[in-house]
């Protein structure tokens, strides 16, 4: 048996579409791997991006120091009128998201092109 | 059953999760309970590492698993002063909702079915009931 398949490594691809950009974030993001999503946020954050789409399609799970970690960056991206969306929540990070009730802070799509779309 | 000291430290902390949910694999849970077991086995071992024991490296973390066929408890504890957890604001209030941290407790007793501290508060104890719909049964419901 191999330990390896539950901390499913996290990668992050940066796509710009228009004046948004999309963060695709993959695999897990536990403990040790948040700050590496809280820098990516902060960073995309200091360039004024004005919308940060987060695809949450591929990320399989998120600890609340990874949830502290998306709150940061919508904190930061407040700043310049920015806004961060999330799209395509795995059921189980959605649920994760309900519970700690930030459906309220963050408007949640079925797709990074709904999340464009909304004006 | 694993009982560990490991140190204060979030490599050695992914390990032992990592060693804990295979046992878990290995059990049969289904992938809900895992993912509560994960979460919450996540949230203890963050407030031990960062709050208990202040990320001090000669401070050790002691965690104890017992993954049974109906339930598995944890036991996480850390060489901090203790806190009391009934002084921890609710972070799912309109005020709260911006602050960054303060969820890992209320993740615990949402995902676990049983979630205790002792009287010093520097360690938690949280059981999981196996979830009834076990796959060798689900012909039987």
């Amino acid at each position: 048996m191999t330990n390896s398949s539950h901390n499913t490594p996290l990668t992050m691809d940066v796509t710009k579409r228009g004046n948004a950009v999309v963060l695709t974030v993959t695999g897990s993001v536990s403990m040790s791997d948040a700050e590496n999503l809280q820098e990516k946020l902060e960073q995309l954050a200091a360039e004024r991006t004005p919308i940060i789409i987060l695809d949450l399609k591929g990320m399989d799970f998120i600890c609340s120091v990874g949830l502290g970690a998306i709150i940061v960056g919508h904190l930061k991206c407040r700043h310049h009128a920015g806004q961060v969306r999330l799209a395509r929540p795995a059921a189980s990070v959605r649920e994760l998201l309900e519970t700690t009730r930030l459906t309220k802070l963050f408007d949640i799509y079925d797709s990074v092109e709904e999340a464009l779309a909304k004006k | 059953m694993i009982d560990k000291s490991i140190p204060t430290d979030l490599t050695a902390a992914r390990r032992l999760t990592e060693e804990i949910l295979s046992l878990t694999v290995a059990s049969g849970y289904n992938e809900d309970d895992r993912f509560a077991i994960r979460l919450s086995l996540e949230e203890a071992l963050i407030n031990a590492i960062k709050h208990g024991n202040n990320f001090e490296p000669a401070k050790k973390v002691r965690v104890s698993a017992d993954v049974g066929a109906k339930q598995t408890t944890i036991t996480v504890c850390d060489e901090g002063a203790g806190f009391n957890p009934a002084s921890v604001p609710d972070p799912t209030t309109d005020e709260n909702l911006e602050k960054p941290s303060g969820r890992g407790i209320m993740l615990m007793r949402a995902y676990m079915d049983e979630v205790s501290y002792n009287d010093h508060g520097n360690e938690v104890r949280m059981t999981k009931r196996r979830c009834t719909g076990l796959p060798h049964l689900a012909g039987h419901n």
